[in-house]
């Protein structure tokens, strides 16, 4: 491994920015990681914990929600546990942008991103809470990016 | 996230600055709905300066289109980055309404 982060935060739409920003600072310098990766992550990472927001501590005073990251020269591994309503998200069809629009159906947006962007999606839940495992293989040959 | 206006001959320019997510998406729904309900129902956002873009700033955005469209007009995307170009393309946005690549070609896009 090359290296390993985490940050803890309230489960709250303020925390987003943070979570972005923590992402953004890890994978700066990193071999193999470049900008688009480096979106993908956020973007995956945003849409998770504000679902895990929204419904997993849904009526429940805020919990926290840790994200931990760790980087291989392979494979970005990203963590994130909360302690709300566990949730086990499965994989999504492209949204009905049409229904959307005339108010049919609700977006689904969120799930859709996540599984576009990630390899590989894992999900468990214990006494120890729920945690989200991402992973997003970084493409041989790009170690001269930083 | 900050929200500017610029009035032009063919339509009206909203240039967003920051990150659009679920803090702040609100903010630009708001926004959007009360500049449509204000009459400038052609409006070109600018995305130049948004660094991340998440569902929540698209539900925003494709509320305002569907607003803008109710009203004969429409509302058409401008210079966005590399990373949230993907996400629109991703989410079928490109085939729902129209992006250019700069601010001045969307508007001219307006004269026709």
């Amino acid at each position: 491994m090359i290296e390993h982060c985490q940050i803890a935060r309230a489960a709250e739409f303020e925390s987003l920015s943070d979570f972005r920003d923590f992402i953004k600072t890890t994978c700066a310098g990193q071999a193999g990681i470049d900008d688009q990766t480096c979106y993908d992550l956020q973007l995956a990472v945003d849409e998770a914990c504000t679902n895990i927001i929204t419904h997993g501590y849904a009526g429940m005073n805020p919990g926290t929600i840790i994200l931990s990251m760790e980087i291989f020269s392979d494979q970005v591994r990203l963590t994130i546990t909360d302690f709300g309503q566990p949730f086990e998200p499965s994989e999504t069809p492209a949204p009905d942008l049409q229904a959307i629009m005339e108010d049919q159906e609700d977006s689904g947006f969120g799930l859709f991103f996540i599984y576009q962007t990630m390899d590989d999606i894992q999900y468990q839940t214990s006494e120890a809470g729920n945690q989200l495992v991402f992973i997003k293989k970084l493409l041989p040959g790009d170690e001269s990016q930083t | 996230m900050q929200i500017e206006f610029n009035t032009h001959d063919t339509g009206y320019i909203v240039a967003i600055q920051g990150s659009v997510d679920a803090l702040t998406s609100p903010q630009l729904t708001e926004t959007l709905n009360r500049e449509i309900q204000n009459g400038h129902h052609f409006l070109i956002v600018d995305l130049s300066q948004v660094e991340f873009m998440s569902s929540a700033g698209l539900r925003a955005i494709l509320g305002a289109l569907k607003g803008s469209r109710q009203n004969g007009g429409d509302l058409r995307l401008a210079a966005a980055q590399p990373a949230v170009e993907k996400v629109l393309q991703i989410s079928g946005f490109t085939s729902i309404l129209k992006t250019y690549p700069s601010v001045e070609e969307a508007l001219e896009s307006l004269k026709h």
